[in-house]
């Protein structure tokens, strides 16, 4: 069953459909998530510049408010003369404007006026002044950017400013490694303006926002960029601010749900966008969870990198429409197996079906019923083998017609032979007598003296006639004699040579050659030496009476196989002459008794249905092939084995 | 010398007789078996010729016979029907020889002459 033509089918076509499913899964699936990928990817270099975007308009905002302040009515002469109180209040105005962290007013030689926090007013003049502050004294107009504040500076603007900014470092799988345990400094957006009165500088007004636990920007960045896109609950979309590789502000999740404020960058990451400054798009691990990602270097006001913009959005939701599209390939495969299966069971039963009717058919063949049923014919190659198969049946019912008919005919002719036997047999007794008495009186006549000349020709014509009817008589006799075989071992070429010895004498008178090719080797044969020497004698006689002067005998043997009985193995003499040949009329009938072509007188139309009667009993063959005036050729077959069993036979 | 000579053809009867009495010889002639057995029983013949086919008793049953109450007589058989099987029935039953019918004269008496030697020899 394993091996049947339909489990074949069907191995074919579930193999095809599993490779090509397969392929499709394997470059269909890569290809798509490819595509799906790269477009994630675009879109989240778009959300980068966009959160880039709101990251600068920041800057720009405090740099905005504070030129608006530096213009107020009054501001400049406040500075010029010093006037702490008022300009206090109007910084406290712009910070609650602006909603900036820090704010301050410097003198043109450095000294802190007045400050947000608690020291606001203060006199100590040994403390450091803010550094973007001094920056926009130093410079040639006004400053705006990312700058690092460290904690001794924090703490000089607003003590609870530097405890916000100090973050304790969450140990982070791939992160860099990174001996300190706490970030003290911190990261902030700020600006600076002079103020000129009259053409002299006279101070600088500056301002900005702590970025570090803030969640202002990171948080305007995921509303209005992912707008709030929820995916099984979580957002899709996230943005951080990086100080170096340390999340300050973010709104990335732990697994518990808090801000990931304090947990790192991957080595990968940092090493890429950190130290050699490049765009990163790509999926990367943040906090606990695959992202596609971008990040971007951000630089301080003098152009050092101190941190990183990072916007990533939730590889789940790729990562799943990749898992849905592989679920409906691997679906269509398995449907796609189905129907192999199915189909490769349909298509062999019709395929097979004519082929399994045929089977059947042959079957029956076998066991003899020459006309089985075939079942429709197919129109294709099966068709042409029933149709094949037909033919061979109709030319096997023609074989067994003619070998039943030939049987009969067998059997008809020995009938025949039989009656013909007795026939003759009692014909001979009867004629014998009366011929004995022929005989003996015209012998008797013969010798008396008193008979004319005449009478004496006519008494010779009688006793002449009469050894006619008597050599006819004992043909007749002896082709109805059923002798058994006297069987001795024979080497055939002596005994053609003792044959062609005899008749020499005879070819000679005639003037007849004969030649004899014999076959070398060639096996004993247990014959009736007298009976077959009768019988090639027969041959060489029938040759002889068909030439004439100057004709030629060729006489040979060899070892061949049997025309009738396949594969059994003879020897074969073939008597050749090449005489006047027979007519094809007359082959047919050359075998029958008292058939000849012969002169009245000469032939008794006997020899050869002896002969064939001999050459029978031995289990062999008579063949001749005759051309009418190019000569005859007669060629007797004996079997070289199964002489015993044909001997058994031989009564038949 | 006489011969007894048997058969139910008077043809062959009066062959015989034209051609054995000219040789000299004393020819009998019976038309069966049976009246051959009567012949010997009255006459003594040096010779028998019997035709092998005859209506009743043939020629084997007479050769029997013959063998059986007149040891060492010798007889010729005379037959169309010259099988192997007769010859060697013949043989068998102490028949001198045997001539093939239809015969010629000078084959009978060949036959007769070459019987006869071979007895005088014999005795």
């Amino acid at each position: 069953m394993f091996y049947s033509t339909r489990s074949k089918l069907i191995a074919s076509f579930l193999g095809v459909t599993l490779l090509v499913g397969a392929v499709s899964l394997l470059i269909g699936g890569q290809l798509l998530y490819k595509a799906v990928f790269s477009e994630a990817t675009n879109r989240v270099r778009l959300d980068l510049n966009a959160a880039h975007e709101i990251y600068l308009n920041r800057i720009e905002s405090i740099k905005t408010c504070l030129n608006i302040t530096t213009l107020g009515f009054g501001f400049r002469s406040a500075v010029k003369e010093g006037d702490t109180r008022e300009l206090f209040n109007r910084i406290r105005v712009l910070a609650l404007n602006a909603d900036l962290d820090f704010a301050g007013i410097v003198t043109a030689e450095g000294k802190t006026l007045c400050r947000l926090g608690p020291d606001s007013i203060h006199n100590n003049n040994s403390e450091p002044a803010n550094p973007i502050g001094r920056l926009a004294l130093e410079g040639p107009g006004s400053v705006a950017g990312t700058v690092i504040l460290s904690k001794g500076m924090l703490v000089v603007e607003d003590p609870e400013l530097a405890d916000r900014a100090s973050i304790q470092l969450v140990p982070t799988p791939r992160a860099a490694p990174r001996d300190e345990k706490v970030e003290t400094s911190g990261m902030a957006l700020a600006a600076a303006i002079p103020v000129f009165e009259e053409g002299k500088l006279i101070g600088a007004v500056y301002g900005g926002v702590l970025l570090n636990r803030s969640t202002n920007i990171v948080d305007t960045v995921r509303d209005t960029v992912f707008q709030q896109e929820i995916y099984k609950g979580r957002s899709i979309g996230t943005a951080t601010i990086f100080q170096k590789d340390l999340r300050i502000s973010t709104n990335v999740l732990t697994p518990d749900g808090k801000r990931a404020i304090g947990t790192r960058v991957s080595q990968e990451v940092k090493e890429y966008v950190l130290d050699r400054g490049e765009l990163w798009t790509d999926r990367a691990f943040v906090v606990s969870d695959w992202y596609i990602t971008a990040y971007e270097p951000i630089e301080d006001i003098f152009g050092a990198r101190v941190g990183m913009l990072y916007v990533g959005v939730l590889e789940a939701k790729y990562a799943d429409m990749r898992k849905k599209a592989f679920t409906i390939l691997v679906l269509i495969t398995i449907a796609g197996m189905t129907l192999a299966v199915g189909l490769g069971y349909v298509l062999a039963d019709k395929i097979m079906s004519p082929v399994h009717r045929l089977i059947k058919a042959s079957q029956q063949v076998s066991k003899g019923n020459l006309s089985p049923e075939i079942g429709p014919r197919s129109r294709d190659e099966i068709g042409v083998l029933q149709s094949t198969f037909e033919d061979m049946l109709v030319s096997l019912e023609e074989r067994d017609r003619h070998r039943r008919a030939e049987a009969e005919n067998r059997l008809l002719q020995s009938e025949k032979q039989a009656s013909i036997g007795r026939l003759a047999a009692g014909v001979a007794h009867e004629i014998n007598n009366p011929l004995t008495g022929v005989l003996t009186f015209t012998r008797i006549l013969l010798r008396s003296q008193d008979i004319g000349e005449k009478n004496l020709s006519h008494l010779q014509k009688i006793a002449e006639s009469t050894i006619r009817v008597k050599k006819i008589v004992k043909g007749l006799l002896d082709f109805s004699r059923q002798t058994e075989l006297d069987r001795e071992p024979t080497d055939i070429n002596r005994l053609i040579h003792g044959v062609i010895s005899a008749m020499e004498n005879q070819a000679l008178i005639k003037g007849v050659s004969m030649k004899f090719n014999s076959a070398e080797n060639l096996p004993m044969l247990t014959l009736d030496r007298n009976q077959i020497q009768s019988v090639l004698i027969n041959l060489i006689i029938n040759a002889l009476d068909a030439m004439g002067q100057g004709g030629t005998i060729a006489i040979s043997t060899g070892i061949s196989l049997s025309a009738s009985d396949t594969g059994k193995k003879g020897v074969e003499i073939a008597v050749s002459d090449n005489g006047c040949g027979i007519p094809p009329e007359d082959l047919d009938k050359l075998f029958e008794p008292f058939f000849t072509t012969k002169e009245v007188g000469e032939g008794t139309g006997l020899g050869l249905a002896v002969s064939y009667g001999i050459v029978q009993r031995h289990g062999g063959t008579i063949r001749v092939q005759s051309e009418v005036g190019r000569g005859s050729t007669f060629t007797v077959w004996l079997p070289i084995e199964e002489q015993i069993e044909k001997d058994a036979n031989s009564g038949s | 010398m006489r011969i007894l000579v048997v058969d139910d053809d008077p043809t062959v009867l009066k062959s015989c007789q034209r051609v054995l009495e000219p040789e000299g010889f004393d020819v009998c002639l019976v038309s069966s078996a049976d009246k051959a057995l009567e012949a010997m029983r009255k006459d003594d013949f040096a010779l028998l010729l019997i035709d092998v086919k005859m209506p009743t008793h043939d020629g084997i049953y007479l050769m029997r016979e013959v063998r059986r109450q007149w040891p060492n007589k010798p007889m010729i058989l005379m037959s169309g029907y010259d099988t192997t099987q007769t010859v060697e029935e013949a043989a068998e039953m102490g028949a001198a020889t045997f001539v093939p019918k239809p015969f010629t004269p000078d084959e009978l008496l060949q036959a007769i002459h070459t019987v006869m030697g071979r007895q005088e020899g014999h005795e």
